[in-house]
């Protein structure tokens, strides 16, 4: 099969990369002095029979590496920890929060992507004029744009049209499937469209410069030499071609989205992995914070890998 | 009349500060079917900027003037639209490095056929078909038609963007430097392929080249350029053995022999510049036999043999010019 | 390969490149408006920071004003929670701010230029495992592992600092070693080392001062995430609480309510300034790189087209 060893050797990166953040967790948290025995086992209100199971439990009798060897098993057996806050498993915690996080940043970033690519090649195509200019700067404007402050100016913006707090209702008493995804609906506007404005000026600048790129290759004369129409030279060339550097350049930005939608998070209460990291650092929640960290690189790392293969899909000329 | 009449071509190209760089000044040649034609001279002296302005393939910052007449019709009467019309249906091109000219996203297969079901030469499996014959034709197994550019090495590169030219029957070949990029051996093969095409298919072929030993084997004919004008046209044995232009003498003569020695000659000085009038003949400053009316007086395009043009005073001196026709045009 | 005449000069590849002049950078400032004026946001900022004490009209320790006063006369830019005047906090804070990005870029332009140049001239082992771990850390987020680290270590100004730097490192090592990978296989450059020059000779002498300007667009853009970076830092509560920073001027004004309290002079001016700088060091930095690779190609197609000129009578006198 054309390009298995690309894609195993992607996917074994992917592996080496998530082990990389496991055993920096594990340095961190662990080895530095003050957090080991405190961090772990200072389970509040834990009586010393407690302290002495979780001590005996993750090992911290015993030599670092045996510790390290522990720590990986209760990571895959699914045992993250207890979180400080609300005495639950820390894993339970993540699963809702990354499944309240992923449908609002998924949608900010669509909307991102799509309104990336078509103001970028519009500016691209239109180079020196004046709505270039215009979109370039107002792109350049939007990517400096702190995102925490964004969200806070457009919820001082339409804090009174639209829900701003939260990802639901709470007086909303039974209300059915269709009424609840209203709902959800409702309150994911605000902040997925922080997401997707601190988002697309980025995008729109990569999409900007591969199309200058590629509109001077010389497969775009020959297009043009054919008599093709501009349309489908634009299409078929000239933009199937930048889509190249363009996927590599948008999944370096994943760390950005994270970053982003943290910051959304804490500012709309919206409850998924970003207020998760935010509460966590205010509680000094370790285990939280962990784990927190842990799924938020996981998930960069695996969109990684897909931008990996969706380049190996747009690019034939991959072969190993 | 002559299939291709190319008259009196100019081309500026738009400089900062609104100044204008005359790239291509005053050419004009015709063209017979079957014709194999030369277009030679140094890097920037116009040629390639000549036959792009044939088909029309100028950028937006160039102004374009004069007529391309092809049976007779001015195919660049209005302008991109109209010249669109004919690409690659009556004229098509190759150009100098194939590893960029053919898009590296689609297969050879497809960029064939691409053509042929735009102009309405074929459509779906009947034009998949004539895409393998093609490649055939040009010396490459059909199958590969499945490959994409990559895949292929630098002389089959080449081979492909000819058939590729040819899907749609033009009548008109441009050649850009087609195998500038290639290594001698190659490099025969392909201009013997060129040669054939031409004679098998009633092919009118404009070769663009710096590199003479190309011309030769090519051409029948060949004009030389020089700072955006063609100072001498005729045929590759008089241009050869009787040269009526110090220029065209210099570098025929300075041709070495294909298999000697590798030694890169060149012509002391610099071509003009173009971004700003010439008072006299271009190469004067360089020239080995200038002598006074050479600065003051621009030197016309007359004829001194049989088909056989130049442009230079010293063929108005005594004893210096022969009689007959064969002027252009 | 056929002979060719030649008549133009080919690019000498055994002879260095010509020494940028020591005013390469001023003729890239002269050159582009843009660089014109991310330089001068830069510098408006730098200024109003250095001069910091002598510029606020009022201190930012005592209360001036009423609670969230807005914008009037006396406080052109309203006040805070506190009663601090807004105006005298951006300028103090865009002290800070600037402090805390220059410096961490400071950390990653030594370590990342340091790295980047030892990988891309020495190569084999040390390149192969530099370029492994630059690797994991560009795609391991870095705000997650920022904020990580700075809960673990605490809030003081040089460990922000320090954290930012530590991360943002790796960008910087990857672009300078793909050049000096580059330059390395230049001919004047083998030479040298053929001649046995010393590795540090030619790191300082050939190296170094082609890789330079590169450098400093990259520092330049830096700066950017830098600045970006630490407001970010700063509005999850781990900055350092004795420093005003823009950062933390969103901060204060997000935890106090100055949302409901209707007081947007308490937050919109800070935004503002940041992104105001981060464009700068944008158009700055952008500029300094397209004059190093300039985008040489014509478009090849584009919404207008050549234009036609009509032959007016017969002759060239005509035209």
């Amino acid at each position: 099969m054309r390009g298995a060893d690309y894609i195993i050797k992607k996917a074994a990166f992917a592996i080496a990369t998530i082990f990389v953040a496991i055993t920096l967790n594990f340095i961190l948290f662990r080895l530095l002095p003050g957090t080991a025995v405190t961090g772990l086992s200072r389970v509040p209100h834990a009586t010393p029979a407690l302290r002495h199971a979780l001590e005996v439990e993750f090992g911290l009798d015993k030599p670092m590496w045996q510790q390290y060897v522990i720590y990986l098993e209760n990571l895959f057996k699914g045992n993250w920890g207890i979180s400080f806050a609300n005495q639950q498993p820390v894993w339970d915690n993540l699963k809702t929060d990354l499944w309240n996080t992923i449908p609002m940043v998924l949608l900010g970033t669509v909307v991102a992507i799509l309104v990336g690519i078509a103001t970028g090649i519009i500016s691209a195509w239109r180079r020196g004029t004046k709505l270039d200019q215009v979109s370039t700067n107002t792109a350049i404007a939007f990517y400096a744009f702190p995102t925490q402050w964004l969200a806070l100016v457009i919820l001082i913006l339409f804090a009174s049209y639209l829900p701003s707090h939260g990802m639901e209702n709470d007086f909303l008493l039974n209300p059915t499937p269709w009424q609840h995804f209203k709902d959800v609906m409702s309150h994911m506007l605000l902040p997925s469209l922080t997401i997707a404005l601190t988002l697309y000026g980025e995008y729109t600048l990569i999409v900007r410069s591969a199309m200058l790129e590629t509109l001077g290759e010389d497969y775009v004369l020959t297009a043009r030499a054919k008599g093709l129409p501009q349309r489908t030279i634009v299409r078929r060339y000239a933009l199937r071609n930048a889509m190249l550097p363009t996927t590599t350049l948008i999944a370096l930005s994943l760390g950005y989205i994270v970053a982003g939608a943290i910051l959304v998070e804490d500012v709309f209460s919206w409850p998924g992995i970003g207020l998760a990291v935010v509460d966590s650092v205010a509680a000094r929640d370790y285990p939280m914070l962990q784990g927190a960290f842990l799924v938020l690189t996981i998930s960069v790392v695996f969109f990684n890998f897909i931008a990996d293969l969706l380049y190996f899909r747009l690019d034939p000329r991959i072969k190993e | 009349m002559s299939l291709l009449e190319v008259r009196d071509i100019h081309v500026w190209f738009d400089l900062p500060e609104g100044h204008q760089l005359h790239a291509v000044q005053g050419v004009s040649f015709d063209l017979d079917p079957g014709e194999r034609m030369g277009l030679v001279g140094e890097s920037g002296c116009g040629k390639t900027t000549t036959i792009l302005a044939v088909m029309g393939l100028l950028p937006a910052n160039a102004t374009l003037a004069g007529e391309v007449r092809l049976d007779g019709e001015n195919i660049l009467e209005g302008g991109e639209d109209t010249v669109r019309e004919h690409r690659w249906k009556d004229i098509s091109m190759i150009f100098q490095g194939a590893m960029n000219a053919l898009n590296p996203v689609k297969t050879i297969g497809q960029q064939i056929v691409e053509p042929m079901e735009l102009h309405g030469v074929a459509e779906g499996n009947a034009a998949k078909i004539a895409a393998g014959e093609l490649l055939e034709l040009v010396g490459i197994p059909a199958k590969a038609a499945e490959r994409y550019p990559h895949e292929f090495s630098g002389g089959m590169r080449q081979r492909a963007a000819i058939a590729m030219a040819l899907a749609c029957q033009p009548k008109v070949l441009l050649a850009d430097e087609p195998t500038t990029a290639l290594d001698v051996m190659v490099q025969a093969q392909i201009l013997e392929l060129l040669v054939g095409l031409a004679q098998d298919l009633g092919l009118a072929l404009i070769l663009v080249t710096h590199d003479l030993p190309v011309v030769a084997q090519v051409c029948d004919r060949a004009s030389v350029m020089y700072a955006g004008k063609i100072i001498e046209t005729g045929p590759m044995e008089e241009l050869f053995h009787n040269p009526r232009h110090p220029y065209t003498r210099l570098l025929f003569a300075a041709t070495p022999d294909l298999y000697g020695e590798e030694e890169v000659l060149s012509i002391p000085g610099a071509p003009p510049r173009l971004d700003r009038d010439i008072v006299g003949c271009p190469f004067q400053p360089r020239c080995d036999s200038a002598f006074d009316r050479c600065a003051v007086e621009l030197p016309e395009l007359k004829s001194v043999g049989i088909g056989h043009d130049a442009a230079c005073h010293l063929n108005d001196l005594v004893g210096a010019t022969t009689g007959g026709g064969g002027a252009v045009g | 390969m056929s002979q060719a005449i030649q008549a133009v000069e080919t690019e000498n590849l055994s002879l260095p490149p010509p020494r940028k002049k020591g005013n390469w950078f001023w003729d890239i400032i002269k050159g582009s408006t843009q660089a014109k004026i991310g330089l001068g946001v830069i510098l408006f900022f730098s200024l109003l920071g250095i001069f910091a004490p002598w510029l606020e009209p009022y201190s930012v320790h005592q209360q001036s004003g009423a609670v969230f006063c807005p914008p009037s006369g006396h406080h052109l830019l309203g006040c805070d929670d506190g009663g601090i005047d807004m105006l005298s906090l951006l300028i103090q804070g865009g002290r800070i701010s600037l402090v805390v990005g220059f410096c961490a870029t400071f950390v990653a332009m030594v370590i990342g230029g340091g790295v980047g140049i030892v990988a891309g001239y020495f190569g084999g082992g040390i390149d192969t495992v530099s370029m492994r771990v630059t690797d994991y850390f560009l795609v391991i987020p870095d705000v997650p592992l920022m904020i990580v680290l700075a809960t673990l270590f605490g809030a003081k100004l040089y460990i922000i600092i320090f954290v930012i730097g530590i991360l943002l490192w790796t960008g910087t090592a990857r672009i300078i070693r793909a050049e000096v990978k580059s330059l390395r296989e230049r001919v004047y450059v083998r030479r040298a080392t053929a001649l046995g020059s010393k590795n540090s000779r030619i790191i300082f002498r050939h190296i170094l001062p082609q890789v330079g300007p590169l450098l400093i667009a990259n520092t330049v853009l830096t700066i950017a995430i830098a600045i970006f970076d630490e407001t970010a830092l700063s509005f999850l509560g781990l900055g350092d609480p004795t420093a005003i920073t823009w950062g933390k001027i969103i901060e204060f004004a997000f935890l106090r309510t100055a949302v409901s309290a209707g007081a947007w002079w308490a937050i919109v001016p800070a935004g503002i300034c940041v992104a105001l700088v981060i464009m700068g060091c944008y158009w700055l930095g952008q500029s300094i790189e397209d004059a190093l690779n300039p985008r040489l190609k014509v478009a090849h197609l584009s919404p207008r087209t050549f234009r036609l000129r009509p032959l007016v009578g017969e002759g060239k006198d005509a035209l």
